[in-house]
Formats: C-alpha cells, sequence, structure tokens
C-alpha cells in the first residue's frame, strides 16, 4: 500500500532524477521498495548506473539487486539485449541459482517463447514444487495467452495451497471481473477485506462490485462500503465520494414502488448531501475549472 | 538542536542537585533525630523548574513528530502496489522500446 508521503516523495526523486539532479540509487531503491512498475525510467537510470564502471563498484554487492532490477525493466520494455546481457553477468556470478533460473525463464516468457517457458518453469518446479513465485508465473503465462479460465483454475488450486497470499486473491478478482463474474470477484474481495481490513482500497473496490451487480440491498452494502472507504482514507478519496452520491440517486430511483417506512430506513439524506458537498470542495480546490459540471450533474443526480 | 540539547541538559542537572540536596537533607535530620516528611520548599522549587526543562527539551530536542492517524493526509492509502508477480509482458508497449545503449 502506497502511502501520501511515498508518493509525494517517489514524484519528487522522479522529477529530480529526470531533470539531472542525482539520487538515481534512491529512485531505484524507492521503486523496488514500493513494488511499482516504472519500467522505463528504471531502465533508462538502472541501466546509466550499470553502465558507468565507477558508479557499478561504487555499489558493491547491491550491483547484483539492481541486475535483476534492470533485467525485469528491460524485459517489461522489450529491450531484450539489455535483459540478456543483464541475464548472463548475473549467471556467471551466481551460477546454477535458482532466482536466476526462474530470471531466464521470465527471459523466455518476455521473447514470447510460451512452450520453452513452460518448460523452464516445470522443471524448476520438479526441485522445489513449493515455490510461490513459479506457480504465480504460470498463471501468468496463461493470461498473457489469453486464457482466462485456466489462470483462474490454476490460481484456485494455488490459493488452496497458500490461503493467505492476498496478491492472489487480487489477481484472481481482477481475473473474474474481466470475465464479467462478479459474484466470484465478489468473493475474493470480501476474503482480502478480511484479511486486511485496513487497506481502504479493497473496501473501494467491493463496493464498486456490489454497485455493478445491482438490487437495492447491494447499493445499501455499496454504500456502508464506500462510507467504509471514506473514513479509512479521512475523506480524500474522490472516487468514494462519487460513489456514495450515485448509491443515493440509485437507492431512491429503485425504492420509488416501496412504502414510506422501507424508504425511510434505506435513506440517508444527510449522508447524501454531506458527500455532494465534499465533491464539490475538493473540486473547487483541485478543478475549479470543471466545478460546473460537477454541480450540475450533482443536481441532476438528486432526481 | 543545539538550544534543546543544553536546555535538556541544564534541566538533568538540576534535578540531580535537587536529588543531592535532598539526601542531605535526610543526612542532617538524622542527626538532628526528627523525622522526614518532605524536602524543603526551595527543593521543590528545584524539582518543579528541572521538570519544565526536562519536558520543554524532550519536546524540541527530537525534532520533528510523525503522524501515527492511518488516515491523516500523510499517512492515507494512495495507491495499491502494481502486482508485479502476475506481470504480463505481451502489452502494447512492446511495440515502442526505448533506445538504450549498452557497454556491460
Amino acid at each position: 500500500m502506497v502511502t501520501k508521503t511515498e508518493e509525494t516523495q517517489l514524484n519528487q526523486l522522479e522529477i529530480q532524477v529526470d531533470n539531472g539532479g542525482g539520487g538515481a540509487w534512491e529512485y531505484l531503491c524507492l521503486v523496488r521498495n514500493l513494488k511499482i512498475r516504472r519500467s522505463e525510467k528504471v531502465l533508462k537510470h538502472g541501466s546509466s548506473i550499470l553502465n558507468d564502471p565507477k558508479k557499478r563498484s561504487a555499489l558493491g554487492p547491491d550491483e547484483w539487486t539492481l541486475n535483476e532490477q534492470v533485467a525485469i525493466a528491460a524485459m517489461d520494455c522489450q529491450c531484450l539485449d539489455v535483459a540478456q546481457n543483464c541475464v548472463k553477468a548475473l549467471q556467471k556470478k551466481f551460477p546454477g541459482s535458482k532466482r536466476v533460473g526462474s530470471l531466464e525463464a521470465l527471459l523466455l516468457e518476455s521473447k514470447g517463447l510460451w512452450g520453452e517457458a513452460e518448460e523452464a518453469y516445470s522443471s524448476l518446479l520438479e526441485d522445489n514444487p513449493l515455490d510461490q513465485a513459479i506457480h504465480k508465473r504460470r498463471v501468468a503465462i496463461s493470461k498473457a495467452l489469453g486464457k482466462p479460465s485456466v489462470a483462474i483454475e490454476l490460481l484456485n488450486k494455488y490459493l488452496e495451497l497458500f490461503m493467505a497470499d492476498h496478491d492472489a486473491w487480487r489477481e484472481l478478482a481482477e481475473l473474474y471481473l474481466s470475465l464479467q463474474m462478479y459474484k466470484q470477484a465478489a468473493f475474493c474481495y470480501e476474503e482480502l477485506i478480511l484479511s486486511q481490513p485496513t487497506v481502504p482500497l479493497y473496501h473501494l473496490a467491493y463496493a464498486d462490485v456490489l454497485y455493478t451487480i445491482g438490487g437495492v440491498e447491494n447499493i445499501i452494502s455499496a454504500r456502508k462500503y464506500y462510507a467504509a472507504t471514506i473514513d479509512l482514507t479521512g475523506g480524500k478519496n474522490t472516487r468514494a465520494l462519487l460513489g456514495i452520491c450515485l448509491c443515493a440517486s440509485a437507492i431512491a430511483q429503485l425504492s420509488k414502488g416501496r412504502n414510506k417506512e422501507d424508504k425511510d430506513a434505506t435513506a440517508a439524506p444527510e449522508l447524501h448531501s454531506l458527500a455532494a458537498a465534499a465533491v464539490e470542495k475538493e473540486y473547487k480546490q483541485k478543478a475549479p475549472d470543471k466545478l460546473q459540471l460537477i454541480s450540475s450533474a450533482l443536481r441532476s443526480l438528486k432526481i | 538542536m543545539n538550544l534543546g540539547f543544553l536546555v535538556g541538559f541544564f534541566g538533568v542537572l538540576i534535578l540531580s542537585h535537587a536529588a543531592y540536596s535532598t539526601i542531605q537533607y535526610r543526612g542532617l535530620l538524622k542527626i538532628m533525630e526528627e523525622e522526614f516528611s518532605r524536602p524543603p520548599i526551595n527543593v521543590i522549587l528545584e524539582l518543579i523548574i528541572g521538570l519544565a526543562l526536562c519536558m520543554w527539551a524532550a519536546l524540541t530536542f527530537p525534532g520533528k513528530f510523525l503522524s501515527i492517524h492511518p488516515d491523516s493526509d500523510e499517512n492515507r492509502a494512495v495507491s495499491l502496489p502494481d502486482n508485479s508477480d502476475f506481470m504480463i509482458f505481451n502489452h502494447r508497449g512492446r511495440l515502442f522500446p526505448p533506445e538504450i545503449e549498452m557497454k556491460f
């Protein structure tokens, strides 16, 4: 989970490094710790460090971590010769290592040789059948080949063994969403919320899925989870605020035929008006020229 | 940093001086065979001054305090890490590889 201070620090470092000021190594370490995917910048600055033999020796043993990071970034940007060089350097330094073996298989994947990559992963799995990263790469291969159902099956089998892996649950939820299997995706998000209840973005995604499924009960639950997200982010998440406004209008529309008591129980007029006011305040601060649009949109939602 | 350190140093000195005076006072009372109920007024005044100085130094010397609320503006979650375990490489970006020269 990336916090606001980390994000501002990352952006500042990125601007600084792009404009030629120092700090490339801090930037690369920050990207590695936060596990963010900024492959082009990592490739550019990482290879500039590796090309300079003085800076390379100044790193000491961290040089090999940098090699691995640059190799993966190069594979992501399709600079396969850079990736090949890094992997060869790592192979020379650490012959017979499992980590370098999985990097080689990753290189095969990026070249598009899915068959060879699958074979390489199976042989690596024979030596250590409980390696989490390799199971996940097999799922990624099926995803890349455009077979989401195979990927879902593999991921389900993986999750039976490693139920606590929240990255895998996230991936499974996104795969289900891509196939429009919303109820299963909602189940995955419920698992995520159970294991990590303090991460507001899982509540937000769950509320989105519930709102998509539709029906008055689901939209009332969605409103609760949007409210939980607002609570956990200190009111700064615009998407959750807009979610509450949309839920309000959806509930009002869907419960038109009900009698008055039911309607009063589900309506929450203070919540709706406060959320609308908060949205307008955010827009006034951050995008004042679009304030007109959002005010008229919110007014039309009230009807 | 310097002022806080100095103030803290003086605060600790004053407190230890107060402790020493109290011990001496107790010794004096033992000689005069009286009971020890509380230290004399000036020692109590010294203790209060030492307390104030040490508290001020403890709050200013360490520097900026960090927020501990998970929903404060600095600590709130902005985004989740990109799931790099399941990263795939056949996206549209592979058609535009950047020009990188290598000498290693």
